[in-house]
């Protein structure tokens, strides 16, 4: 609505000189078919879903606001959105844990970094659901972390069950997710100027001091910025718990279902459902953001 | 002193070790993964307590093929994402263009209104685009999964193209002009030699996310459009694991020479860059 009152201001400004005008008509074009693809693949089938969210179960009209209702009026709404929230949240911290040392190790241009940099960018470029099946595979009670603890090192007896498990879950979105968050915490760490740490290590800081007060409070902001993306990919996670969830089931998981279960599909639920989902990973982006603008400024 | 010395290196050396062994712990934790699948691919009768396969075996491969139509498949899943990539690029040139080198007012929010796709979770649109499809009988054809897909990958390829056009100079082209190359010239031999890695960089990422992607194909996909992140999403709950492996091994080629690629060319930053400023 801005953008269009923006225009249209400008627009009528500009009428005056032709040039202007030509000029705004060009870009205008040139933005076309971006903004085609915006209105036509998502604006337009995000209101079909939102439309048909209002709508009863299995009817093309009338306006009923039972499918909310019928989601969040639920126990277990409460629990979704919870298991949701908080595999995201743990996924997005643990990232940030694993990225900061590692890329601190990185930056320090040891040999074979390039290997360890190309194994960053590998749970990106593979299929997901490639990965879902070797991690099912590597944490299985016959996998090779198992054989390791139960066999080489003799810890525990039994194998370990890891796979469909809470924690498990958890490592699993780590697995897929961390990526975003440490290719950006990689390019800030190299962004860093050394002559901070110089500095501080002339006056006398230990290694220890110049980690914690000069080199942390320096990359923080671009560590938090790029955990963003590791959660919203994680709070929209749906191939990785689809297949290695088990009897866990976020947000997506459960919108999937609705339509995969029951025949016909329960669409109406399901857009319902897709439209909380999408409401709140807006509102905590927004306030994750707000958040971050505040600590840096 | 000398022992001071040999101390300190003592201690140097154990950092060291200590740094190596972090390092490595994670590239095994990343990796094994698929050194797990590639055994299973080509191992016959592994149970039990067993760390490697005791037969070895092409079998799978075989199955792959057969049963679960691979050369198909994979015809599918190369179809879509070429008309994806296409489409995705020919929409993010201009757009891209113009976001990067015109002037616009409100183009701040014009960038996070495009970017809007990548920050709602894909299954929410992914419902309406079914719906839509439906109606306009686009489910189960090639073109209708692609277009699908480029709501995801035209947004990847419009932030990339945006930045590489920025940061074209433009005293160079002032610079060519200067020295007399007319508009044609100017353009195939200095514009475009300059925004080609770009343009290759924005090909590959979505190249990658179409082939890759799995949310939007499900809601969209029939028995005649089955994509290979598909068939392996319903091989997984057919439940054969030895042939599911086979078949993942086929699926990770591609993404290996992608990875190779985005390391020789792009700066993978650049792949996830552009949410500073949501």
């Amino acid at each position: 609505m801005a953008l269009i009152l923006t225009r249209w201001r400008r627009g009528l400004a500009s009428a005056l000189s032709l040039k202007r005008w030509r000029s705004g008509l060009v870009s205008l074009l040139l933005l076309m078919p971006g903004l085609a693809s915006f209105f036509g693949l998502f604006f337009y089938p995000m209101l079909v879903t939102v439309v048909r969210s209002f709508r009863p179960e299995g009817e093309s009209q009338g306006w009923t606001l039972a499918n909310y209702v019928g989601f969040l009026g639920q126990a277990s709404a409460r629990q979704v959105i919870v298991l949701t929230f908080g595999l995201a949240i743990a996924c997005t911290f643990l990232s940030v844990v694993l990225s900061v040392p590692l890329t601190l190790l990185l930056r320090t241009k040891l040999p074979g970094h390039r290997l360890f940099r190309l194994t960053i960018l590998i749970p990106m470029t593979v299929p997901s659901l490639v990965g879902a099946l070797g991690l099912l595979l590597f944490y299985g009670s016959r996998g090779w972390l198992n054989l390791f603890l139960t066999q080489t090192l003799g810890i525990v007896r039994e194998p370990v069950p890891i796979n469909y498990t809470l924690a498990g879950l958890i490592v699993f979105y780590l697995w897929h997710y961390f990526s975003y968050t440490a290719v950006t915490t990689l390019s800030t760490v190299e962004g860093l100027d050394p002559a901070f740490e110089e500095a501080a290590r002339v006056l006398g800081a230990s290694p220890w001091q110049v980690l914690r007060h000069i080199v942390l409070p320096l990359i923080m902001p671009g560590v938090l910025a790029g955990s963003v993306l590791t959660f919203m990919a994680a709070f929209g996670a749906f191939s990785i718990p689809l297949i290695t969830g088990g009897s866990y089931r976020p947000l997506a998981v459960q919108i999937f279902k609705q339509i995969e279960v029951f025949t016909p599909g329960h669409w109406s639920a399901a857009s319902a459902m897709a439209v909380v989902m999408a409401l709140l990973q807006l509102g905590f982006l927004t306030l994750y953001m707000r958040l971050l603008r505040r600590r840096t400024a | 002193m000398t022992t001071l010395k040999q101390y300190l290196r003592a201690l140097f050396d154990a950092k060291k070790l200590l740094a190596y062994t972090f390092l490595l712990c994670f590239f095994l934790w990343v990796t094994t993964p698929f050194l797990m699948i590639a055994l299973k691919s080509v191992g016959r009768n592994w149970f039990g307590k067993l760390w490697v396969p005791p037969e070895l075996t092409l079998d799978w491969y075989q199955w792959a093929i057969t049963v679960a139509n691979i050369p198909e498949v994979l015809k599918n899943s190369l179809i879509i994402a070429a008309l994806a990539v296409t489409m995705a690029t020919v929409i993010a040139i201009p757009t891209g263009w113009a976001l990067g080198r015109r002037h616009i007012p409100g183009k701040e929010l014009l960038t996070s209104i495009i970017l809007l796709p990548r920050m709602i979770p894909p299954i929410a649109y992914a419902l309406g685009v079914a719906q839509i499809f439906y109606r306009l009988h686009l489910i189960d054809t090639h073109i209708g999964v692609a277009i699908a897909h480029v709501a995801i990958c035209a947004p990847y390829a419009i932030l990339v193209l945006s930045s590489t056009f920025e940061g074209l100079d433009e005293r160079v082209l002032e610079a060519a002009s200067v020295c007399g190359a007319n508009s044609m010239r100017t353009f195939f031999h200095v514009t475009l030699p300059l925004v080609m890695p770009g343009i290759l960089s924005s090909l590959i990422f979505t190249f990658t996310t179409s082939y890759n992607e799995f949310t939007l194909t499900l809601m969209t996909y029939g028995p005649k459009t089955v994509t290979l992140p598909v068939r392996t999403y319903l091989a997984v709950g057919e439940g054969y694991w030895e042939v599911t492996s086979a078949l993942s091994m086929l699926l990770i080629v591609p993404s290996l020479a992608v990875l190779y690629l985005i390391q020789r060319q792009v700066q993978p930053e650049k792949l996830v860059g552009g949410f500073k400023g949501v």
